[in-house]
């Protein structure tokens, strides 16, 4: 039977006439990294609220841990971290001090894993900077920080690599690929940001209008992601002539550009074939290429079908 | 409870609400010093910290403590930090409960300024009768109107926690204290919870014909239906981000 950490069953939330969250069932299995992807406005943040106790759904049950999150909250939440949007301290204290809060209200004030945490997210230096003068992408590692101090069992992460430039982002990504491999951390993470969830998730849940689409680990995304033979030949109207002579449909089995490129969808393993054909009818054919749709392509698509 | 309000002495560190109300807790002592160096208005300390007690309680502590209660509890919101605190997580409820106690704490202190402020002032200017006792009634009857008006505020929590920034506070705490100076000395002044704690605090309402029962209750019910009203709002209103 799977662990899972986090399940919802039915989730919604509804503002008024405006259901932002629509009946969504998600599975977070213990131990993994699961990204969920949505436009701005797909309700990732609503959702990850609600989990959090933040919000209130309207209808729908939540199970943290295996457990009602209403009937255990001091139990299950001390054992989660999170960031929900920018993260928020107060702007007059530095980042030990934030910390400190943090760490004394949970009970585990332990001065030296503030350092230890600080020292992670490369924030060890700033000692006397108050927190109004730090950077967005500062604000954001303080954020992990108070997110990963208490050793969580589950890290929420609301769009965590905001405002980080590229060495922020890959010291984030790689920090919570460790936490998660070395330390069996599960993580719900999401972005809008399509190569950044590729580049981490284990499991990936896409969202449109409030409407969990689909939920599939990486391997599965990857069998479904579509594989075509591009062929890049120097008579179009011939080759289209020969593949529809084989019965092959024009915009099912394959498309064409008029800079002289064929996309062929079916049949892939008859593509050694396919070239032959058009070499002995005189087409020569500069470039065939096994191609395959991207995550940005498959989103695209799948939320285009909603 | 401890940890939180320890906590909540941290928050205040570097803050300049804080040095601002201790200034502004120094302000009615200042204002009296001034009228009685200048006008020559009473040379006696107990004259002084009459006047200093009801400046304070009845008028300038209402402004004060709408700016205080509105800022605890409107920080939260506006450094975006009250997503942090309740996924900690901390019960809605406690936190409600914490921010109070800390808001009365605030008082204290307050009060503790006021009236040594007050002793000072009188010192420099020469006034006359000052005993220890003087200022142990003076800082109680200071104290407990101070109290007794920390229960009428609690209205201003769900201000507070209803409108974050802390213009309605302040515009609200500016109106009572209007409010404050027509109806004072009138018939119906011991119905108003927030006259009320200084004719209690001062003895004055043995002056009114309404028994100091009334204005018990009237505290009383403010503060239980103040507290009702923030609590049911704030456990039942998601956070705003």
């Amino acid at each position: 039977m799977v662990d899972y950490v986090i399940e919802t069953n039915n989730l919604s939330k509804k503002y008024s006439k405006n259901l932002v969250v629509n009946s969504v069932n998600l599975h977070v299995e213990k131990g993994k990294i699961y990204g969920l992807l949505g436009k701005n406005g797909a309700g990732k943040t609503t959702t990850m609220c609600m989990l959090l106790n933040l919000t209130y759904p309207s209808s729908g049950d939540i199970l943290l841990f295996g457990k009602n999150p209403k009937r255990y909250p001091k139990e299950i939440y001390s054992k989660i971290g999170s960031i929900i949007e920018t993260p928020g301290f107060y702007e007059n204290l530095t980042a030990y001090e934030n910390l400190k809060i943090i760490a004394k209200l949970r009970g585990n004030h332990n001065p030296n894993n503030i350092k230890r945490v600080l020292d992670m997210v490369n924030l060890d230096g700033e000692t006397s900077k108050k927190f109004k003068d730090f950077s967005l992408g500062m604000k954001q590692r303080l954020g992990i920080a108070a997110a990963i101090m208490h050793s969580p069992e589950l890290l929420i992460l609301d769009e965590p690599i905001n405002g980080l430039d590229p060495f922020g982002i890959k010291e984030i990504r790689d920090l919570l690929k460790r936490l998660s491999h070395e330390f069996g951390i599960t993580i719900l993470i999401s972005s809008h940001i399509l190569s950044e969830i590729e580049n981490i998730a284990d499991v990936i849940g896409f969202m449109d209008n409030g409407v969990l689409i689909e939920e599939i680990t990486k391997d599965e995304l990857y069998d479904k992601l579509n594989k075509y033979v591009e062929f890049k030949v120097s008579d179009v109207n011939l080759a289209i002539k020969i593949l529809s002579d084989l019965g092959l449909k024009e915009n099912i089995d394959f498309t064409f550009t008029d800079n002289g490129k064929i996309c062929l969808y079916s049949n892939l393993n008859l593509r050694d074939k396919f070239n032959e054909l058009f070499v002995n009818s005189g087409i020569a054919v500069n470039k065939v290429n096994l191609c395959e749709e991207n995550l940005e392509d498959f989103f695209t698509r799948i939320v285009g079908n909603t | 409870m401890l940890t939180f309000i320890q906590m909540e002495f941290l928050k205040l560190k570097r803050s300049n609400i804080f040095i601002l109300s201790l200034i502004g807790a120094v302000l009615p002592p200042l204002l009296m010093f001034i009228a009685v160096s200048a006008f020559g208005e009473g040379n006696a300390f107990e004259q002084l910290f009459t006047n200093v007690n009801m400046y304070m309680s009845s008028l300038f502590a209402i402004l004060l403590f709408a700016i205080i209660i509105s800022y605890l509890f409107g920080r939260e919101y506006n450094e975006h930090t009250l997503k942090s605190m309740l996924t900690i997580p901390i019960s809605r409820g406690k936190f409600i409960l914490s921010k109070y106690i800390m808001f009365l704490v605030w008082i204290l202190i307050l009060t503790v300024v006021t009236t040594i402020s007050t002793a000072i002032f009188g010192f420099v200017a020469g006034l006359e009768g000052f005993t220890l006792n003087l200022l142990l009634d003076s800082f109680a009857q200071l104290l407990y109107a101070n109290v007794l008006l920390f229960l009428t505020f609690s209205p201003f929590v769900f201000i507070s926690l209803f409108i974050t920034n802390m213009v309605p506070a302040m515009v609200g705490g500016a109106g009572l204290t209007l409010i404050n100076l027509m109806v004072y000395g009138q018939n119906w002044a011991p119905f108003v919870p927030w006259v009320c704690p200084y004719l209690i605090a001062s003895g004055e309402i043995a002056e009114y014909s309404t028994s100091v029962m009334v204005s018990y209750g009237v505290i009383l019910l403010t503060f239980l239906v103040g507290i009702a009203i923030s609590y049911i709002y704030f456990t039942r209103k998601d956070v705003s981000l």
